[in-house]
C-alpha cells in the first residue's frame, strides 16, 4: 500500500498556467476594461440592525459624476426575487433582498448602489448618499438568538433557520452503562476564507441581443448564471457568465449570492454602459460569506477495550442572516459520525440566524468542525482511558477493505515516517525539564497531537450506510429529501403563513444543472460535464465545468487527456469560465474537481477514442479485414471532411470520493505568555491515484496552513452592537510566512473505485483533519501545567490559552 | 504661494507624473490622491500589480522602487516623479524566464498566482541584499507578503532553489 | 481605498515645507507615509494638504557626536536595522526597529514619522522613551529640543506645533556596563503589540549592582511611559530573578491597557509584567558589551 499510484507519463516541470501567471500576465476580473465602463459602489449598513427610514441621493445627484442609483424598492418594483437559498437541507427562507428592504440585518449589508463615471469619484459620491436609520436591537451570539426577543426575520417568529436530528441504537442507555465516557464542549469562531483577491465583477449589456456578458469572480460560472436566471426571472440563455484567472476562492466566491453582479447588469441595461465594481479588502471582511461558527457539546462513549459505543451530541450554529449554501452543519454532523463505526448515535442539530453577514462554505464547509468535534474528544478520551492517541485510533478505524483506504495502514505510515518514537522523547524530555524547580526550571512545555478523517461523502462508505440506516428514524442520511426536518418545515410554515408560492420569494437550488436532453446522467453535485475535441492536427482541447482558481487544472486535466488520447502534454490546452464555450457545469469547490471533472475528462476522452475507432473503420478499412493498427486522427478526419472530432460527458461517479489523512502535529508552548510554536508538522494522506504530485501536496500545505490559522490565529469578533471590530488584515490575522511551520506530506495509495481517473479529492483535506492535530497538540502541552486546562474553542489565542492555564 | 523649489499639484487637477518602469520612459496624468499601484495597473496598464487589501498589509502590490521593495498601494503616483520601477512585467527576458520565476514554477511556488508578482519582486529585493539566505531570513524577507493558497511552503522552496541558481550563475561569470 | 482628495506640494528646502505648514492649519507632513496612508486609504484621516518632505536635503543621516549619537528624521527604519553603531550600543533601538511591519514597510517608513506618528502600541517610541532621546523640532519660532518625556502627550499627538519639523533624534551614549533589549509580544511577528517593553540597565563596577535601570513600556495608555517607580526600586539593588520580579509588579502600576480582540485587560497587564522581566533578563545578559563614557 505504500506505492504512489502516479499517472504513467512524467508530471511536467511546472504547471501550463505558470508562465501567464509568473509574468504578470494573469487576467483576473479586476485587470479587464471596458471601453467607456462606469463604476459600481455599494452603499453599506453602519449598524447590524436598524430599520431603514429613508435614503436621499440628492447629495450625490448634484455631482457631473453620478450616474445612477439603486435601492431595494427599485428591485422589488423590479420583479427582482430575495436572495437565493439552497434548499439542501431545506431551509427556513429568508426573504432578503440584494439591496435591503425596509431594515438592514448585518453591518455591511448593501442599503443602496450607486454608478458613477471616474473610479476616483466612487467613495467621494458614496459618502454623500444619506440613510436615516432607527437602530435596533442586535442579536450576535447563538444564545442571544435562542432566546428570540430579538427577531432576525419576524416572520419566523424565532431565529431557528433549521434543525435536523440523527438517531439510531440507545445512546443515552449506552453511555449510562460505558465504562469510559468524556464530555467537551468544543467550538470554532466565524472565520473567514480571506482568498488574496476580493470579489470582482465586470458587466456588460449587450442591447442588440438583449444578453448580459459577465466577468465574476465564481467559481461556477454555471452557478452564476442560474442565479441570476432564477432572480432576474430571466431566462439562463440571456447570461454569458465568464471567468479567467482567479485569486482563490476558498468557498466564498462559490454559491453565494452576492448582489453585485446582478447590481451590474441592472445598472448596464438602464445606462448602457459596462459596469465596473471590485470590493475593497475592507468590504470583502464585511460582506463575504465567512464560515465556521459551530459548537458541540458531545460526549463519547468507549467500552472496555476504548472502542467507540456511543456519541451523544447538541450540535449549534450560527448561521447569519442564513448564506444561499446551508449544508455546513449537516457536513459536520455526518463528518462527525462519518469516521469511526458508531453503533448508537443521539445528535441534535440546529442552526440559528444572527445579524452576521451570511455563512458560506469556508474551505472544506462543515467538515473540519465535524473533524475536529470528533477527534478532539478522542484525544480527551485517549487521555482519560490512558492510552495512546494513535493506538485509540487504530482501536476504531475501519480495517482494510478492498477498494477501500487502509486507515490503520496510515497510522502506521505515520509512525515511520514521522519519527514518532523520537518526537515522544524529545517531547517527554522538555516537559520533565518544566517540571523541574529552580535554576533548571524552563518556562516551555510541548505537546503533540494527532488526527484522522476526510470528509464523508455524501454518498457514503458502504458500510457506513449499514450504519446510518440500520436503525435511523429518517431513513438515509444521504437521501435528503426525506429530511424530517422537511417534514417540519411544512408544519411550521402552514402554521406560519408562510406561502410557497408568494411572489419575489426567491429561487432554490438543489445543485441541479441543466439535464442532459438526450436522458443521460442529470448534472447534480456528483457530476460534472466535460468535452473533448481533437482537430487534424493532433490539438486536443478540454473544455470542462470545472474552474480553477489554484488547483492547477489547466495542468492536471491537460494530463488526464494527454494520457487517454497519447497526445504530447503541449498540445492539449483545457478552455473554462465561459458558460458559452462551455454550456454547462458545477464548478470547482468541495475538492471535487479531479473526482468529478477529472473523471468526465477521461470519459469524454474514451468516447472520443471510441468514435475514432468507429469512424477509422468505415473509412480506411475493410471491416472484415484485420486491423493492427489505428489510422491517425488526421487521416481520419482528412478522410471524412471532418474538422474534427469531439465528445461529450456528463459523468456521474459512483459515490464522491475524498481523501483521507492522519496528521500530526508537534508544538511548544511558552507557558508564561501563552503563545503556541509549531516546530513539526506531518501528513500522510491518501488520495487515490495522483495526477500530479506538486498539485497534490500544494494542497495539503495550504489546507494545513489554513487549518494553522483557524487554530491559533483567526477569528471574526464583534462588539456587542453587531459591529465587526475585525475588517482589515491587521485585526484578521491569517498566518504569515514567519508563524507557519514547514508541511511535510507522504502518500499512501488506495486508487478510487468510484472515479475515472482512481483520484480521490484532495482540496479541503489539509483544512479538515488540521485542525484537531494543532488543537490537540496544544491540549497535550496543556496537560502538563495544570490538570484539567483545556482550550476547546478555536482559536487558541495566547490570551485564551492563558486563561486556561489560570484556570479562569 | 510658491517658492522657487516646491512642486505642487492641486487636489482638484491632473499633474504629469514621469516615471521610469522596466527600462521604459512612461508618463501620466493623476490626481495627487492616485496611488502608485492605480497608476501602474490603470494610468499604464500593468496589471500584473494586484491590490490585495487597503491597509498595506497583503503585499500584493509590491514594486522595486530605486532599489528597494515598496508596497505601491503605500506610495503616492506623484511622489514616485522621476523614480526608477521595476514591476514583475520586467523580470522575464521576452518569453525567458528570470531564475527566480523559473524556481518558483519548477517548485510549485504558486497556486492561484495572485500573491504572486509581489513575492517575485520581494525575492529579487531579498536576493540581492541576501544571496545566501537561511529559511528564517527567507521567511522574514518575504513576511510582508500574504498568500493563502500555498502555505509558503513551497514559496520557501521556491526562494532557496532561486538563490542556489543565482548564485552558481554567479560563480560562472565570477570564477 | 481611495483618499479624499487633497492639494500636494513637495518642496525643496526645510524652510519652505515649515512655511507651508504655517500656511496651511490643516496640512500634513509626509515622510514615508506608511503610518499615514494606510489611514488616508480608510478615510479616518483626511487632511486637506499634503507637505511632501520626504526627499528633504540634509535629514538623513547618523552621526556619532560626543555625547549623542544624532539620527536624521528621515532614516529609514531599514538603514536603523543595518546600522551597526546603533546595534552595537543601542541594541533597544535595533531590537524595536526590525519589529516594525515588515522589509517592504521599512524601507520606506522613518524613525521621524513613526515618533511624529505617536501611537503608543508602536515600537520606536517606546524605545525612545527608555533612551531618554531629545527630539529637535525645527518651526517658524526657530529651533527648540524637547525630552522625549514632554514629546509624547496623547494618542497620536506630540508636543511639535502645527509648523514645526522634527529633523534629528538624539540619543545620549549609554553608560559604561549599560545593557538594553526591547521585547514585543505579539499575536503575529508583525503585529502591533500586545505588550512591549525596553529596558536600559547600567551596572556598578563588578557587575553585581544596579546602578540605574530605565524601563518603558507602551499599548497602555494614549502615551509610551515610563515606570518610574520600579526604576527607582532597581537603583542600587543586584538584578536577580526576584528583583527583577518586584520590578516587573511595579512597573504595571501606571499601566491601564484597553482590551481588545486580542488580549484583555488583565492579560495584557500579565504580559507587560512577564515582558519586562525578559527585558531586563536580557538587558542585563548584554550589559558590559556596551561601551560608552561614563
Amino acid at each position: 500500500m505504500s506505492t504512489i499510484l502516479e499517472l504513467s507519463k512524467k508530471e511536467p516541470e511546472g504547471r501550463v498556467e505558470d508562465p501567464r501567471l509568473l509574468m504578470g500576465k494573469g487576467r483576473y476580473v479586476d485587470d479587464l476594461n471596458f471601453e467607456g465602463q462606469a463604476y459600481m459602489g455599494i452603499v453599506r449598513s453602519p449598524f447590524a440592525h436598524a430599520k431603514i427610514k429613508g435614503i436621499d441621493f440628492s447629495k450625490a445627484r448634484s455631482f457631473p459624476d453620478f450616474i445612477a442609483a439603486l435601492t431595494g424598492e427599485d428591485l422589488v418594483r423590479e420583479g427582482v426575487t430575495t436572495v437565493m437559498q439552497n434548499q439542501w437541507p431545506p431551509q427556513k427562507p429568508a426573504k432578503r433582498y440584494h439591496l435591503a428592504v425596509g431594515k438592514v440585518r448585518f453591518t455591511g449589508e448593501p442599503v443602496a448602489a450607486i454608478l458613477v463615471k471616474r473610479k476616483n469619484s466612487l467613495e467621494d459620491l458614496l459618502e454623500l448618499v444619506e440613510v436615516d436609520y432607527d437602530p435596533l436591537p442586535a442579536v450576535t451570539t447563538i444564545e442571544e438568538s435562542k432566546k428570540g426577543t430579538v427577531l432576525v426575520y419576524e416572520d419566523w417568529g424565532n431565529n431557528l433557520s433549521q434543525n435536523s436530528d440523527e438517531k439510531w441504537g440507545s445512546a443515552e442507555k449506552v453511555i449510562a452503562s460505558a465504562p469510559h465516557v468524556i464530555s467537551a464542549k468544543e467550538g470554532i469562531t466565524r472565520q473567514e476564507a480571506a482568498p488574496m483577491e476580493p470579489h470582482s465583477t465586470l458587466a456588460r449589456y449587450r442591447k442588440g441581443d438583449d444578453v448580459y456578458e459577465i466577468y465574476a469572480t465564481v467559481q461556477s460560472v454555471h452557478g452564476l448564471r442560474e442565479r441570476l436566471a432564477s432572480e432576474l426571472r430571466m431566462p439562463e440563455k440571456k447570461f454569458h457568465v465568464k471567468v479567467m484567472d482567479m485569486g482563490g476562492g476558498f468557498g466564498s466566491k462559490g454559491a453565494q449570492s452576492y448582489p453585485e453582479p446582478l447590481l451590474a447588469c441592472l445598472f448596464s441595461r438602464m445606462t448602457n454602459l459596462p459596469v465596473k465594481w471590485t470590493a475593497t479588502r475592507t468590504e470583502e471582511f464585511l460582506e463575504a460569506a465567512s464560515g465556521r461558527d459551530q459548537y458541540c457539546d458531545i460526549t463519547l462513549a468507549c467500552n472496555g477495550e476504548g472502542k467507540i459505543v456511543a456519541i451523544k451530541a447538541n450540535l449549534e450554529s450560527d448561521v447569519g442572516v442564513t448564506g444561499t449554501q446551508n449544508h455546513m452543519s449537516m457536513l459536520s454532523m455526518w463528518t462527525m459520525l462519518g469516521h469511526y463505526r458508531v453503533p448508537n448515535v443521539e445528535v441534535h442539530m440546529a442552526a440559528y440566524a444572527t445579524n452576521k453577514m451570511p455563512i458560506g462554505p469556508v474551505r472544506g464547509a462543515g467538515a473540519p468542525e465535524g473533524c475536529y468535534f470528533i477527534e478532539r474528544a478522542m484525544d480527551i478520551m485517549a487521555r482519560k482511558i490512558g492510552v495512546d492517541p494513535l493506538e485509540l485510533r487504530r482501536r476504531n478505524l475501519m480495517a482494510e477493505k478492498p477498494g477501500k483506504e487502509d486507515h490503520v495502514g496510515l497510522i502506521d505510515a505515520l509512525i515511520d515516517r514521522s519519527g514518532y518514537e523520537e518526537l515522544v522523547k524529545w517531547k517527554n524530555e522538555i516537559n520533565s525539564r518544566y517540571r523541574l524547580q529552580g535554576p533548571s526550571h524552563s518556562n516551555l512545555v510541548a505537546g503533540l497531537g494527532v488526527s484522522s478523517g476526510g470528509r464523508s461523502g455524501f454518498g457514503g462508505d458502504e458500510d457506513q450506510d449499514e450504519g446510518w440506516s440500520s436503525e435511523s428514524a429518517g431513513g438515509q442520511a444521504s437521501d435528503w429529501s426525506s429530511q424530517g426536518g422537511a417534514d417540519q418545515w411544512q408544519q411550521d410554515s402552514q402554521d406560519s403563513g408562510w406561502n410557497s408560492d408568494e411572489k419575489n420569494e426567491g429561487g432554490s437550488s438543489s445543485w441541479r444543472g441543466t439535464a442532459d436532453e438526450n436522458g443521460g446522467a442529470e448534472l447534480d453535485f456528483e457530476s460534472e460535464y466535460a468535452r473533448v475535441s481533437q482537430d487534424r492536427k493532433g490539438n486536443v482541447t478540454v473544455y470542462t465545468g470545472s474552474s480553477p482558481h489554484g488547483q492547477g487544472i489547466e495542468t492536471t486535466f491537460a494530463q488526464l487527456a494527454s494520457e487517454e488520447l497519447n497526445v504530447p502534454l503541449d498540445k492539449v490546452s483545457v478552455v473554462w469560465g465561459d458558460s458559452v464555450q462551455v454550456p454547462m457545469g458545477i464548478g470547482t469547490f468541495g475538492s471535487r474537481s479531479a473526482v468529478t471533472g477529472g473523471s468526465a475528462v477521461v470519459d469524454a476522452c474514451r468516447k472520443l477514442k471510441a468514435q475514432l475507432v468507429d469512424i477509422s473503420k468505415g473509412t480506411l478499412v475493410d471491416a472484415s479485414a484485420n486491423q493492427s493498427e489505428l489510422p491517425t486522427i488526421a487521416e481520419v478526419l482528412e478522410k471524412r471532411g471532418l474538422a474534427e472530432l469531439s465528445a461529450e460527458s456528463i459523468y456521474k461517479v459512483g459515490s464522491m470520493s475524498y481523501s483521507s489523512g492522519i496528521h500530526l502535529c508537534a508544538l511548544t508552548l511558552d507557558v508564561d505568555i501563552g503563545k503556541a510554536k509549531i516546530v513539526k508538522y506531518v501528513v500522510v494522506e491518501d488520495c487515490g491515484r495522483i495526477i500530479n504530485k506538486k498539485v497534490v501536496e500544494g494542497q495539503l500545505h495550504g489546507g494545513v496552513v489554513h487549518a494553522i490559522g483557524g487554530a491559533l490565529l483567526e477569528k471574526l469578533g464583534y462588539d456587542d452592537q453587531g459591529n465587526l471590530l475585525t475588517s482589515t488584515f491587521m485585526d484578521y490575522c491569517i498566518p504569515t510566512p514567519l508563524d507557519t511551520p514547514d508541511v511535510e506530506v507522504y502518500h499512501e495509495a488506495t486508487p478510487s473505485a468510484d472515479t475515472l481517473n482512481g483520484a480521490k479529492g484532495v482540496g479541503e483535506s489539509g483544512t479538515i483533519v488540521g485542525y484537531a492535530a494543532v488543537m490537540n497538540a496544544l491540549n497535550d502541552a496543556l496537560s502538563n501545567v495544570r490538570p484539567g486546562a483545556q482550550v476547546d474553542l478555536a482559536p487558541a489565542t495566547p490570551d485564551s490559552i492563558f486563561a486556561a492555564i489560570a484556570g479562569d | 504661494m510658491s517658492g522657487k523649489n516646491i512642486r505642487v499639484a492641486k487636489g482638484d487637477e491632473l499633474t504629469v507624473v514621469s516615471v521610469r518602469i522596466n527600462g521604459r520612459e512612461y508618463r501620466g496624468e493623476v490626481e495627487p490622491r492616485t496611488l502608485l499601484v492605480y497608476f501602474l495597473r490603470d494610468g499604464v496598464n500593468l496589471t500584473g500589480t494586484h491590490v490585495g487589501c487597503d491597509t498595506g498589509h497583503c503585499g500584493a502590490c509590491t514594486v522595486i522602487m530605486d532599489g528597494k521593495a515598496v508596497k505601491s498601494c503605500m506610495y503616492l503616483a506623484v511622489q514616485a516623479n522621476g523614480a526608477e520601477i521595476l514591476t514583475v512585467e520586467g523580470l522575464a527576458d521576452g518569453n525567458k524566464l528570470h531564475p527566480i520565476q523559473k524556481a518558483f514554477t519548477e517548485n510549485h511556488g504558486l497556486q492561484c498566482g495572485f500573491c504572486t508578482p509581489g513575492l517575485l519582486m520581494s525575492t529579487l529585493a531579498l536576493l540581492k541584499e541576501n544571496p545566501h539566505p537561511t529559511e528564517a531570513d527567507i521567511r522574514r524577507g518575504i513576511e510582508g507578503n500574504l498568500c493563502r493558497c500555498t502555505g509558503y511552503v513551497n514559496v520557501v522552496k521556491s526562494v532557496k532553489a532561486a538563490a542556489r541558481v543565482m548564485s552558481e550563475a554567479r560563480k560562472e561569470c565570477n570564477p | 481605498m481611495i483618499p479624499k482628495k487633497f492639494d500636494y506640494y513637495s518642496p525643496g528646502s526645510l524652510q519652505d515645507a515649515i512655511r507651508l505648514l504655517r500656511q496651511n492649519g490643516e496640512a500634513k507632513i509626509l515622510a514615508g507615509g506608511q503610518s499615514l496612508l494606510p489611514l488616508m486609504k480608510l478615510r479616518l484621516a483626511a487632511p486637506t494638504t499634503l507637505v511632501d518632505i520626504s526627499k528633504l536635503p540634509g535629514l538623513s543621516y547618523i552621526r556619532d557626536d560626543r555625547d549623542y549619537l544624532a539620527i536624521g528624521a528621515l532614516v529609514t527604519h531599514d538603514a536603523v536595522e543595518h546600522n551597526g553603531t546603533i546595534k552595537d550600543r543601542f541594541a533597544l533601538i535595533s531590537d524595536a526597529v526590525a519589529r516594525i511591519g515588515d522589509q517592504q514597510v521599512r524601507n520606506l517608513g522613518t524613525i521621524g514619522g513613526s515618533v511624529c506618528h505617536a501611537d503608543p502600541a508602536a515600537d520606536l517610541p517606546t524605545a525612545l522613551l527608555v533612551a531618554d532621546t531629545r527630539f529637535v523640532l525645527e518651526g517658524e519660532g526657530g529651533k527648540r529640543t524637547v525630552p522625549a518625556r514632554d514629546f509624547f502627550i496623547d494618542f497620536f499627538s506630540t508636543a511639535a506645533g502645527h509648523d514645526e519639523i522634527l529633523t534629528e533624534l538624539q540619543v545620549p551614549h549609554l553608560p559604561r556596563r549599560s545593557g538594553s533589549a526591547y521585547i514585543k509580544h505579539s499575536l503575529r511577528e508583525a503585529d502591533f503589540a500586545i505588550a512591549n517593553v525596553g529596558t536600559i540597565v547600567t551596572m556598578e563596577e563588578g557587575g553585581k549592582t544596579c546602578r540605574e535601570a530605565r524601563i518603558g513600556f507602551g499599548s497602555a495608555g494614549p502615551t509610551p511611559l515610563r515606570a518610574a517607580s520600579a526604576e527607582q526600586y532597581l537603583r542600587g539593588r543586584p538584578l536577580d530573578e526576584a528583583t527583577m520580579a518586584e520590578a516587573a509588579e511595579r512597573a504595571i502600576e501606571g499601566a491601564s491597557p484597553s482590551s481588545d480582540v486580542h488580549g484583555s485587560r488583565e492579560y495584557r497587564l500579565k504580559m507587560i509584567k512577564i515582558m519586562t522581566q525578559r527585558s531586563l533578563g536580557l538587558a542585563l545578559s548584554r550589559a558590559g558589551l556596551t561601551g560608552g563614557a561614563d
